[in-house]
C-alpha cells in the first residue's frame, strides 16, 4: 500500500481554495435568493390569494418531487430555448453555467424555505393576531414586525439545516462543469492520482463546515428558545 | 329592564354603544339582541358562565369578532366594515387578554413602543419614554429590558396593560385578566387595574372576582346564553339577585 503524502494537497491549495470559494457563494446567494423568494411564496398560500395560491402550491410539490441534478439540466438546456423563442427570432439564447447555477440553486431553494416558513406561518399563535388587531396594528405591520420575525426564530434551526444539505448539495454543479470544492478535488485526484488523499483533505472540510454549521443551529435553538417561549 | 338603562346611559354621553347586538358562529348564535351602554368613566363588570358570551360581547367592541347584527359606537364612531372606523375604535380601546398575548421575541419596552410607533406615528424616543412612564405605573419599569418569557404571570399581565394604556385609548377591555395566574398573582393584577378605575378609566371587565366588582364596579351586568339577563349596581346584585340563574352562578363562583 503507498504512503499518504499531503503534500500534494498543499501545492494544489490555491485551486481547492478557490472551489471552496465558489460553493461558499453559490450557497449564500442560493439562500438569500431561496429566503426572499421563499417567504413571498409562502407568504401568498398563506393568504390565499386565488390563483398564484394554486400555482405555487404545483410549483412547490413538482420542485420537491425532482432531484436538483434533474431541475439543473432542465434548466441549462430549456431556459435559454425559451428565451429564444420569446425573443422572437427563434434561436436558443445561452445563459451561462453560473448564471443557471444560481437561478435554480436560489428556485429550488425557494421551494423548500417555503414550505418550511409556510408551516411555520401556521403554527403562530392566535393570539399573537388578536393582539395586533386590539392595537390597531395594520396587516403589513403585523406580518412584518410579529408574525414573520417569530416564524423566522422559530424555523431558523430547520432553515439552517436545509442550508447545510444545500452547501453539500452544490458539488452538483459539476454536471455544469463549474468547479465547486469537490469538483477541484476530482479534476486534481484524477491529474495526479493521489485519490485518497484529495477525498480525505475535502470530506475534512465538508465535515469542518457542516458541523461549524451544526454548532450554529444549537446555538440559535438554545438563543431563541427564551424569545419564543410564553 | 336593561333597555331603559342603556338608553338613560345613552342619553348621558355614553362612550360605548351596543344596540340590538347579534353574533352567529355559523348556525350558532352566540349573541341574542344584547344591549349595553357605557357612560364616560364607567366601570362595568361582565359576569357570567361559561360559554354565555361575554368574551364574544368585549371582543365585538373592538371588532376582534366581526357583529352580525344591530349596532355598535365606540366614542361617537360606529363600527362598520370600514377600514378607517376599525382602526379608529381600535385606537380608542385598550383590551387585555386571559393569555397576556405579550410578542415574545421583543423586550417588554419594545412590547410597549411598538403600536404607538407605527399606529400613532411617535418617535421612538417619545414612545420609549412613553412606555417607561407606564411601566412605572404598573411598578415594573425595572424589568423594561426584558423578554416576557422571563417574568411571572401576574408581571406578564401588567405589561399587557401598560402596553394597551401605551396607545392612550379611552376605554380598557378586560378579558378574564386574572383567570390564566397562579393565586398569588391575582392580587397585584388586580391592584393595577384597581389604580386605573381610580384615575377615571372607562372600563369593562370580564371577571369573577368579586372583591374586585364589590370595590370599583359601577354596574355588574349578568349574561347568560347570550343575553343580558340582569344589571345591577354589585351590592344588590351580590346581595340579592332578582333572577334564578343569577342565584344559580353566584352559588357556583362562591362555593
Ligand atoms: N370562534 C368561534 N367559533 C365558534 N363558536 C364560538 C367561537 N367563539 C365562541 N364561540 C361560542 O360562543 C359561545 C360564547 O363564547 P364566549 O363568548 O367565549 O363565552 P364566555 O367568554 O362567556 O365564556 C360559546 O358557546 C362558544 O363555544
Ligand atoms: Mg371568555
Amino acid at each position: 500500500m503507498n504512503t499518504l503524502d499531503f503534500s500534494i494537497v498543499t501545492q494544489s491549495w490555491p485551486y481547492l481554495w478557490s472551489g471552496l470559494l465558489f460553493s461558499l457563494a453559490l450557497t449564500a446567494a442560493a439562500f438569500v435568493i431561496g429566503m426572499v423568494l421563499g417567504t413571498c411564496l409562502a407568504l401568498v398560500q398563506h393568504f390565499e390569494i386565488p390563483v398564484f395560491a394554486q400555482i405555487i402550491r404545483g410549483y412547490v410539490a413538482v420542485i420537491r418531487s425532482i432531484p436538483l441534478i434533474l431541475v439543473l439540466f432542465w434548466f441549462f438546456f430549456l431556459v435559454p430555448i425559451v428565451l429564444g423563442h420569446l425573443s422572437g427570432n427563434g434561436r436558443p439564447i445561452p445563459i451561462g453555467a453560473t448564471y443557471t447555477a444560481f437561478i435554480t440553486f436560489g428556485l429550488f431553494e425557494a421551494a423548500y424555505y417555503s414550505e418550511i416558513i409556510r408551516v411555520g406561518l401556521r403554527a403562530v399563535n392566535k393570539g399573537q393576531f388578536e393582539a395586533c388587531q386590539a392595537l390597531a396594528l395594520s396587516t403589513y405591520d403585523t406580518y412584518r414586525h410579529i408574525v414573520l420575525p417569530q416564524v423566522l426564530r422559530v424555523a431558523s434551526p430547520i432553515i439552517l439545516s436545509q442550508t447545510i444539505i444545500l452547501f453539500q448539495d452544490t458539488s452538483l454543479v459539476y454536471v455544469l462543469s463549474l468547479t465547486d470544492l469537490l469538483g477541484a478535488a476530482s479534476k486534481l485526484a484524477q491529474l495526479n492520482g493521489r485519490l485518497v488523499e484529495m477525498y480525505l483533505v475535502v470530506a475534512v472540510a465538508y465535515l469542518a463546515i457542516s458541523s461549524a454549521a451544526s454548532q450554529c443551529v444549537a446555538v440559535l435553538r438554545k438563543r431563541y428558545a427564551l424569545a419564543t417561549s410564553r | 329592564m336593561h333597555r331603559e338603562t342603556s338608553s338613560n346611559a345613552a342619553q348621558s354621553g355614553a362612550i360605548v354603544v351596543v344596540e340590538s347586538l347579534v353574533k352567529r358562529f355559523g348556525a350558532f348564535t352566540a349573541l341574542n339582541d344584547v344591549n349595553l351602554s357605557v357612560g364616560k368613566g364607567e366601570k362595568i363588570v361582565l359576569c357570567g358562565p361559561s360559554g354565555s358570551g361575554k368574551s364574544t360581547l368585549i371582543r365585538c367592541i373592538n371588532h376582534i369578532e366581526k357583529h352580525d347584527g344591530g349596532r355598535i359606537i365606540v366614542d361617537g364612531t360606529e363600527l362598520s366594515n370600514r377600514l378607517a372606523d376599525i382602526n379608529s375604535v381600535r385606537c380608542e380601546t385598550g383590551m387585555v387578554f386571559q393569555s397576556f398575548n405579550l410578542f415574545p421575541h421583543l423586550t417588554v419596552a419594545e412590547n410597549c413602543m411598538l403600536a404607538p410607533m407605527k399606529v400613532r406615528g411617535i418617535s421612538q424616543a417619545d414612545a420609549r419614554d412613553r412606555a417607561l412612564g407606564l411601566l412605572r405605573k404598573v411598578r415594573i419599569q425595572d424589568q423594561a429590558d426584558k423578554y416576557p418569557a422571563q417574568l411571572s404571570g401576574g408581571q406578564q399581565q401588567r405589561v399587557a396593560i401598560a402596553r394597551a394604556l401605551c396607545m392612550q385609548p379611552k376605554i380598557m377591555l378586560f378579558d378574564e385578566p386574572t383567570s390564566a395566574l397562579d393565586p398569588e398573582m391575582v392580587k397585584e393584577v388586580l391592584d393595577t387595574m384597581v389604580e386605573l378605575a381610580r384615575d377615571g378609566m372607562t372600563m369593562v371587565c370580564v371577571t369573577h372576582e368579586m372583591g374586585f366588582a364589590r370595590e370599583v364596579a359601577d354596574r355588574v351586568v349578568f349574561m347568560d346564553r347570550g343575553s343580558i339577563v340582569e344589571e345591577a349596581d354589585p351590592e344588590t346584585f351580590f346581595r340579592a339577585p332578582r333572577t334564578e340563574r343569577a342565584k344559580g352562578f353566584l352559588n357556583q363562583i362562591i362555593h
